[in-house]
């Protein structure tokens, strides 16, 4: 009720008139719905704090910056660090490295929640279903440490599984994580073991609004179980396939950064250093506060134009987009 | 067309069963209506014939064919569902196309199909929009369209109006009866609503509580109820009930109602040697007159005056007989002051219905007699 009270209020407000018509439009306005700035205003107040006041500290991508001499007192000096970087192989190749992974990722990673939710939207047997879908949730819940020393284990030249299998079928031992051409499907591969099933809840919840009638109309009509995941479920839950792919796109540089971490080694920079982990090795095992800050809203600004770019295609193309 | 018959079917979902054993055969070619008050077991019976719902037992047949292990689509049924179950990512050709290109009927065919009956229900201009950009009504149209594309034996409808206001379902319910008139095609139509069965079925199928009723057309049902569960559905306003006992004046049988009312009955074989037996007389608002009129032997029955409801060339006069509400039709062309002050109304005995008071049932009806 209160919301329709409010997109009330809010349709009322003048459009054109007065600026005094506005202020007490606005006066009444806060005093008829202040209980829903209230509910806002926790969120509103975290991401002031955690999200728009560290922004200050950008500046110093700017800047020749100490800590001694502080944000403050550290001279400006251009876009000497953009060009810094621009010349160095290693953030060009941490660049690259980011688009290969965060691409390769959202072409193998990003339908694996959608089959996962088709699959268990086809399944019957209540017990076997919940089972299934309780196994595939776990790896989530687990620590990205405990993962990483998982994936470590079992990928190990001398005690990992994957490697006595191969052994048994009479097949030469690799050491797989210093191996640059094994680190990206080893990263993404597990990546969708920890994270697909998870994700495949947004897509059983769209499937679960889906009208029964639908189906319904459709088996009396002729449709095969088939057909009408194709041709009922599927596009019936297309939009909040976009609305996650936009997100993704969005999060596309951003790359499962403490994973990385965890993961790579120097030998296998040449295919897993991404910019988050260059920045990471730059700003705070380096000390170039100033150098990492430049990489780092290189960084923002790519996935800036990314979602942008992704939303005005999809409202354009399918009519769904997230704003 | 194929001829639908139910013997002893029954439904149970799990240890509640909500369908009663109900036999029922219906012609090829014939528009059955079934009625009955909400939660009956309309839907489910339809369901069954559909294939939508296992038949707990009996049997159903479409065509002379036992179809009880037969899938839905193997059925030959179409159907139309109250909430129309349109592709909401279709659009208004792919949605009447859908059943066909599921059968990988060839495109130019279905093509020419789709637009014939698009230009039956007047959707050609539509073809291309998107359910979301229909009006109730066109959606109804819409669904009603996926159902005649396929050429199916049989019709099911469930409720399809129920979601259109007033003035809409009237108007589509004189579209799907000449629809049927048209397509000639065998046709379920479940529905709670009366006039809906009274004006558009061959016959009706009056159910409650699993059971069916009374089967027959629409004028059976209206002019001989099998028994009081009927009389009180159909017709609007519906008959009036008053629990009398017999008794006999001048000769002829009379219902005692209260100390002082007495109502002459019409001469009944099973109301001979009566005396003082419960019944209840079921006189129907249209078979009431505020006047005379020369009738000579209709009978008068004193009332008080409640209250009066003028309906435009008609009004519904509310009146109370010894404590018992009734209510009366009477033909007004507007004029409606004489009404203010009824003491009396007037009915012929021939149009009063007498129902036993403990089985419910009509004394005369020929079922039961
Ligand atoms: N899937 C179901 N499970 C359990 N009970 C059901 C189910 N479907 C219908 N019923 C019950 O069966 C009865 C008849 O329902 P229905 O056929 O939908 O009635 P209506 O005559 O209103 O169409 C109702 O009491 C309803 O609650
Ligand atoms: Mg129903």
């Amino acid at each position: 009720m209160t919301e329709t009270v409010s997109q009330q209020g809010v349709r009322d407000a003048p459009t054109t008139g007065k600026f005094e018509a506005r202020v007490r439009w606005l006066v009444r306005h806060f005093r008829k719905e202040w209980q829903i700035y209230v509910l806002m205003a926790p969120m509103i107040i975290w991401f002031l704090l955690f999200l728009y006041k560290p922004m200050y500290g950008l500046q110093i991508a700017f800047k020749d910056f100490s800590i001694f001499r502080g944000i403050e007192g550290s001279p400006w000096i251009g876009l000497e660090h953009f060009q810094t970087l621009l010349g160095n192989d290693q953030f060009f190749r941490a660049v690259g490295n980011t688009f290969i992974i965060a691409f390769l990722s959202l072409a193998f990673a990003f339908p694996v929640p959608i089959i996962l939710a088709l699959m268990f939207n086809e399944i019957h047997h209540r017990i076997f279903k919940k089972m299934a879908q309780t196994i595939v949730y776990l790896p989530h819940f687990i620590s990205v440490v405990i993962i990483a020393g998982i994936v470590i284990n079992m990928f190990s030249p001398s005690t990992g599984v994957v490697n006595n299998v191969m052994g048994m079928l009479g097949l030469e031992q690799v050491y797989f994580l210093v191996q640059p051409e094994w680190f990206r499907p080893i990263f993404i591969g597990s990546n969708i073991w920890k994270e697909a099933g998870f994700e495949s809840i947004i897509y059983l919840a769209a499937i679960a609004g889906v009208s029964p009638t639908l189906y319904e109309s459709a088996r009396v009509d002729g449709a095969t179980r088939w057909q009408m995941m194709w041709r009922i479920t599927l596009p019936s839950i297309f939009p909040t396939i976009v609305i996650m792919f936009i997100i993704r796109v969005g999060n596309l540089v951003d790359v499962g950064f403490e994973y990385i971490l965890l993961l790579y080694q120097p030998a296998t920079y040449q295919t897993g250093d991404v910019i988050n982990t260059f920045i990471y090795r730059q700003g705070l095992q380096g000390a170039q506060y100033d150098m990492a800050a430049a990489a780092g809203l290189f960084n923002a600004v790519v996935a800036l134009v990314l979602v942008t770019a992704a939303n005005a295609l999809s409202r354009r193309v399918s009519r769904t987009s997230l704003w | 067309m194929s001829a639908v018959t139910l013997r002893k079917v029954f439904k149970r979902f799990g240890p509640v069963e909500v369908v009663h054993g109900i036999d029922l055969s219906i012609n090829a070619r014939e528009f059955v209506v079934l009625v009955g008050p909400s939660g009956c077991g309309k839907s489910t019976t339809l369901r069954m014939v559909a294939g939508l719902e296992e038949v707990s037992d009996g049997t159903i047949e479409i065509g002379g064919r036992v179809v009880n292990e037969v899938a839905p689509k193997d059925r030959d049924v179409a159907m139309v569902f109250q909430n129309y179950a349109l592709y909401p990512h279709l659009n208004v050709a792919e949605n009447i196309a859908f059943g066909l290109r599921l059968r990988r009927i060839k495109k130019d065919i279905i093509t020419a199909s789709v637009n014939d009956v698009a230009a039956t229900l007047g959707l050609s201009e539509l073809l291309h929009r998107r359910p979301a950009d229909l009006s109730g009504g066109q959606r109804q149209r819409v669904a009603m369209g996926r159902a005649i594309v396929r050429q199916p034996q049989v019709f099911l409808f469930d409720e399809p109006l129920s979601n259109l206001d007033a003035k809409l379902r009237t108007q589509m319910r004189a579209e799907i009866k000449r629809l049927h008139r048209r397509l000639d095609a065998t046709s379920i139509y479940v529905t709670h609503d009366q006039v809906e069965a009274m004006t558009l079925a061959d016959r009706i199928v009056v159910m409650s509580d699993g059971n069916i009723e009374q089967i027959g057309t629409p004028m059976e049902l209206f002019l001989n109820p099998i028994n009081t569960f009927v009389a009180g559905f159909l017709g609007s306003p519906p008959m009036n009930q008053l629990e009398a006992t017999v008794s006999y004046a001048d000769g002829g049988p009379i219902a005692k109602v209260g100390s002082d009312i007495a109502i002459p009955l019409p001469e009944l074989r099973q109301l001979r040697n009566a005396e003082g037996h419960p019944i209840i007389v079921g006189i129907r608002p249209e078979d009431t007159a505020v006047e005379r009129n020369g009738a000579a032997n209709a009978a008068g029955i004193k009332c008080d005056l409640d209250l009066v409801e003028p309906l435009g060339s008609e009004a519904l006069v509310h009146v109370s007989v010894a404590d018992h509400p009734v209510v009366l039709k009477t033909e007004t062309r507007g004029a409606i002051s004489h009404l203010s002050d009824v003491q009396e109304f007037f009915v012929q005995p021939d149009h009063i219905k007498v129902f036993d008071q403990k089985t419910g049932l009509a004394l005369d009806h020929p079922e039961v007699a």
